[in-house]
């Protein structure tokens, strides 16, 4: 029965040759996210620190990008760097996507600190307690429960998103789904089999994130 | 009551405002403010919403920073930085309205906190001592509960027993009954008198004529900023000198007018 001008079959017997590529998709998601989060951290904190420069140049590292386009980011870090030091396209798309997540993740966290209650500051600065100690014993430990869920979405978003590094040769799903296409002239068949990965990924994602969430919750309301 | 009799007559200055103003912006909320506080003086702030009562025990604890004027503790000038005001705040216990206890931790890791983090008292220690704080208060079965699990008025009591915890010489009180649901509000005045009475020193914002009367040595009549009036319990209540005092203490307490 071909009603359809596409061969549907041959999804589930290609599936799996897109299991290399989505680690490397999976991979590029991780490390960017985990660059993202300790730069978010740090992007945070300077945003909010009283140091009138550290605030201007962590505001001025949050407009730049995302006032810009990823793509655009990635184009920089893999040909626009050449002249200066060549990255291969791995951990190319890990700094652009680090980078970019990062202000993101900035926002995230610098939204989660101001969301705690000021009288949990000056409680600790009550006992005595420095204000960076403060920081990370009484109001981080809050603002990180509370970034849980927008990080999880931007952890979504940045598995999405990782389908640009195709464009810098990372072997991973979305560059497989054009490899495959072309080598096959079944393109719609190879790019739905990329959109399942994803939607596999981002459904775990989300179900996970979910789960820990909920766990949180648990632990203290107040 | 002889321990407060006794704690009356001590004659060391504790506590000394001079000349302290605060502004917020063009508002001038404290004008020229000056008060000393004797050791194991139990000392009352009354007066209307907005009259500068909660940024007086903010600015003795640094909590705001004053314009101008100077404070001392034992006699020693409070300077400006950041450590010497850590030093500081070790020494004032601050309890809050909304108590401000860390919801995400128990209750004997918030009183523990002060005393691991700030005074580096080891861990065991730590607990037997504030152990014994919460026995103090009556919530020693509330040990590993969180804070969310607590009524108000055990919430403020964990609260007193977090400042306790760092022993400081002075307690600020800011309105510590004022978020509590009427019947909760006799368990926390009741641990203030224990506190009263062992010769704690205490500076108190209260809308509770009753604790004033009963425990304070001395009430402080603050309106727009200034200490208009001050007197001891018995003499305030009964023949107040300023007018604004009067009509303030009519509102409060109207079955007395
Ligand atoms: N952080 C602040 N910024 C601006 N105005 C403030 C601030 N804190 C207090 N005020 C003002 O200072 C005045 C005194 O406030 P407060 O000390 O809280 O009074 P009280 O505790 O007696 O009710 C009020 O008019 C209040 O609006
Ligand atoms: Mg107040």
């Amino acid at each position: 029965m071909h009603i359809l001008p596409w061969d549907l079959t041959v999804i589930p017997s290609k599936f799996f040759l897109f299991a290399e590529a989505a680690q490397y998709t999976l991979q590029i998601t991780f490390f960017g996210i985990l660059v993202g989060l300790i730069i978010g951290l740090a992007a945070a904190l300077g945003r909010l620190s009283t140091q009138q420069w550290l605030s201007s140049i962590c505001r001025a590292y949050i407009f730049l990008i995302r006032g810009t386009p990823l793509l655009v980011q990635l184009f920089i870090v893999y040909y626009g760097l050449t002249s200066i030091v060549t990255i291969a396209p791995i951990p190319s798309a890990i700094i652009a996507l680090g980078f970019h997540n990062g202000a993101y993740i900035a926002e995230i966290f610098r939204g989660s600190i101001q969301s705690i209650d000021i009288g949990q500051m000056e409680a600790a600065r009550s006992l005595g307690m420095p204000k960076a100690k403060a920081m990370q014993r009484i109001i981080l430990p809050q603002a990180f429960k509370r970034a849980v869920p927008p990080l999880g979405n931007q952890l979504i978003i940045a598995l999405k998103d990782s389908s640009l590094a195709s464009t810098i040769a990372v072997p991973e799903l979305m560059l497989k789904g054009r490899q495959m296409g072309s080598s096959s002239f079944m393109y719609m068949e190879m790019f739905l089999i990329v959109g399942i990965w994803y939607l596999i990924m981002t459904s775990v994602l989300s179900f996970v994130m979910h789960r820990i969430e909920q766990r949180l919750k648990v632990s203290d309301r107040d | 009551m002889t321990v407060i009799e006794k704690a009356k007559k001590s004659e060391e200055t504790i506590l000394k405002i001079e000349h302290l103003v605060k502004r917020f912006g063009d508002l001038e909320v404290l004008k020229d403010i000056n008060l000393e506080v004797k050791r194991g003086e139990v000392v009352v702030i009354i007066g209307a919403s907005g009259s500068g009562k909660s940024t007086l025990l903010r600015c003795v604890n640094f909590l705001e920073k004053a314009q101008k004027g100077r404070i001392f503790i034992n006699g020693k000038r409070v300077k400006q930085g950041e450590k010497q005001l850590n030093k500081v705040r070790q020494e004032l216990g601050m309890v809050f309205q909304h108590f401000n206890l860390f919801p995400h931790m128990t209750v004997i890791q918030n009183v523990m906190e002060g005393m691991v983090q700030v005074k580096k008292i080891p861990h065991q220690k730590a607990r037997l001592y504030a152990s014994d704080l919460l026995d103090q208060v009556g919530l020693q079965e509330k040990a590993d509960v969180y804070p969310a699990m607590l009524s108000g008025g055990q919430k403020q009591r964990v609260a007193i027993a977090r400042a306790l915890a760092m022993e400081p010489q002075i307690m600020l009180f800011d309105e510590p009954t004022s978020a509590l649901d009427p019947e909760l509000v006799g368990e926390v005045l009741s641990v203030m008198t224990d506190l009263a009475k062992k010769g704690m020193t205490m500076l108190v914002v209260t809308h509770e004529m009753w604790f004033a009367k009963e425990v304070a040595d001395r009430v402080i009549f603050m309106d727009e900023g200034v200490i208009l009036e001050e007197a001891s319990p018995d003499v305030m209540f009964s023949s107040p000198k300023e007018e604004r005092t009067m009509a303030f203490l009519k509102q409060v307490l109207p079955q007395q007018a």
